[in-house]
């Protein structure tokens, strides 16, 4: 179990809000989910290794050699804000 | 001309004999869109112009000699992959504007063979669902029933199949997206291996197990598309470098003799008493073509939702955090900092499932509870691939259901999270192992389509296409279609 100050720190990791009228209700659904997840502890795993790949297989590596994908002007046609090459934001230093 | 449910290999025959062209295709195809579509909203972007530019392009190949069996045949791209220039949302408001400036591997792949792209299938928003109910756009209903859900992720490529939009939609699979919604919508969807299909371009969800594939009407067409979506990718370094075999080669080998697996805890409580039924039938039909049926044992399925469930969204806690308001997709109105920026606009960006999903991988992923939880996951993770690697040593395949239900209600409030959670049971397995799986049509209960489930080794696909094309020439079930013209307007 766990309660709406960890979901809420948890939240600030992600940077998500949740507002305090959505609070009770998304660490209630948070509650459930873990109880679902209390099944792995009946599973021994007693020297067992994690499985981060499916293949378990290496992966294969590009040479490294300079190539254009994608070109600049296409990138920044999705930006929320640019000028000229660079992506706008707020202020960060005063 | 009509044409709706007509499959691949047919329209290639109808179109090397002259007797009907691409563009015809196309035009019929986005006609008969427009009129289903505003009920049935499987379509979020439709593409005329691009659509009938290859269509030319396709007819005037072929006017100077080329052949392909898949050259002007139309089709529909589910909107995880990036097309050039058209459309690319995810079904997320965070990517609603967002218009890529490259194709996904899998795009420039069936474009390079030759098929006609006429848009984007909606389906469950960044493919986090299982009823297509989670999408920006809103949901699609399932053709078989106007009043139910087509499944998901992949609910609008599989209900615009289903609804004879289009003979192929392009689906993903990360827990059983393209084998749940095929089998609640009556079309046969294939999951390759992990690494079979290239990943590029392919907006990311859970990468240790998101894997594209075809949805189409038969195992015969699933067959020709994989020949052209397969194949090693040096802009995926996932992607097996591991050579394509023909996949229409061996589709009328006989299955005499070949062992079929059936683990008994798919037919658990967890299955509706008329899917068990309709499988069950279905697995004599493949006994009655001379396969050989062993019971078999798969213990930790029911563990496999926990370790899904732990692990896909650990991965898109990660994955999704690019989505910043800064390079690309939504950003939120008047930002006060950078802080308001990243915290507004992903709040403001993505929906409740997908933020629900962010929070328990991020918390999975915290130091606190990596170990308990992550850890865990990935060490139950092996235990259930090797459960499945047992097996397929003593059998050739393993079969059951593709999903514990048949469509259920649209915004069925009485279902909980992890009810909805439970719908992945079957198809769940494959994804954390990596291994090949499809669905294929295999009856009907109280008139909705059941799918049967079955899944091979690593790079398989050939023999599971095998066995899949050796049932659909002895039932009919893939050829049925909904009534939709009491539908149409």
């Amino acid at each position: 179990m766990t309660d709406a100050a960890t979901v809420r720190d948890v939240a600030a990791l992600a940077r998500l809000v949740i507002s305090d009228q959505d609070i009770e209700n998304a660490t209630a659904e948070f509650n459930q989910i873990l109880a679902l997840f209390d099944a792995l502890s009946t599973a021994d795993t007693t020297n067992v290794a994690p499985m981060i790949n499916p293949l378990d297989s290496a992966q294969r590596l590009r040479g490294d050699g300079i190539e254009t994908l994608v070109d600049r002007a296409g990138l920044m046609q999705n930006a929320p804000a640019s000028e000229k090459d660079y992506f706008l934001v707020p202020r960060v230093l005063e | 001309m009509t044409v709706p449910f007509e499959t691949i290999s047919s329209l290639a025959k109808q179109l090397d004999a002259g007797h009907v062209s691409s563009r015809e295709l196309v035009e019929d195809a986005i006609a008969r869109t427009e009129r289903l579509n505003p009920e049935l909203n499987a379509v979020i972007a439709l593409d005329k112009p691009g659509a009938l530019a290859a269509a030319e392009k396709a007819d005037k190949a072929r006017a100077d000699g080329a052949t392909s069996p898949l050259l002007g045949v139309p089709m529909l791209h589910k909107d995880i992959f990036c097309t050039r220039d058209v459309q690319t949302s995810c079904a997320s408001k965070m990517l609603a504007d967002f218009v890529p400036p490259y194709d996904a591997t899998v795009v420039k792949n069936l474009d390079d063979a030759g098929m006609v792209s006429l848009g984007k299938c909606n389906m469950d928003e960044f493919a986090m669902g299982s009823s297509n109910e989670t999408s920006f756009f809103g949901a699609v209903k399932n053709p078989w029933d106007f009043n139910r859900v087509p499944g998901g992720s992949s609910g609008g490529s599989a209900a615009a199949v289903a609804a004879g939009l289009a003979p192929l939609a392009t689906g993903t699979d990360t827990g059983g997206s393209i084998r749940q919604p095929a089998a609640l919508c009556g079309i046969t969807g294939l999951k390759p291996t992990y690494g079979r299909v290239s990943r590029y371009g392919m907006i990311a969800f859970a990468s240790s197990m998101d894997q594209a594939g075809p949805m189409a009407r038969t195992a015969e067409d699933c067959a020709l598309v994989l020949n052209a979506m397969a194949g090693h990718d040096p802009l995926d370094s996932t992607c097996a470098d591991i050579s394509v075999p023909d996949y229409s080669a061996g589709l009328e080998q006989s299955i005499e003799g070949l062992r079929v697996g059936i683990p008994k805890e798919f037919f658990s409580s967890h299955l509706n008493d008329g899917v068990a039924a309709t499988v069950s039938a279905a697995i004599k039909e493949l006994e009655a073509d001379g396969a050989v049926i062993v019971d078999v044992s798969l213990p930790s399925t029911d563990l496999g939702v926990s370790t899904y469930y732990v692990i896909a969204p650990a991965e898109a806690s990660a994955n999704l955090s690019r989505y910043d308001g800064v390079r690309y997709g939504y950003r939120c109105d008047s930002p006060s900092d950078l802080q308001d920026l990243y915290l507004r606009s992903r709040t403001e960006g993505f929906g409740k499932e997908v933020k629900r999903r962010i929070l328990i991988g991020t918390f999975t992923l915290s130091a606190a509870s990596y170990d308990q939880y992550f850890m865990k996951a990935q060490q139950v993770r092996r235990l259930i691939a090797e459960e499945y690697q047992s097996v397929l040593k003593d059998v050739d395949v393993i079969a059951g259901p593709s999903a514990p239900n048949t469509a259920f209600i649209l915004n069925d409030d009485s279902k909980s999270i992890t009810d909805m959670y439970m719908e992945d049971v079957f198809t769940i397995g494959a994804n954390l192992a990596g291994l090949p799986a499809i669905s294929i049509p295999a009856g009907l209960v109280d008139g909705l389509p059941v799918g049967m489930q079955l899944i091979g080794s690593r790079f398989g696909e050939a023999q599971l296409l095998n066995i899949a094309h050796q049932f659909q020439r002895r039932t009919d079930w893939h050829s049925l279609s909904p009534n939709l013209e009491g539908l149409t307007r």
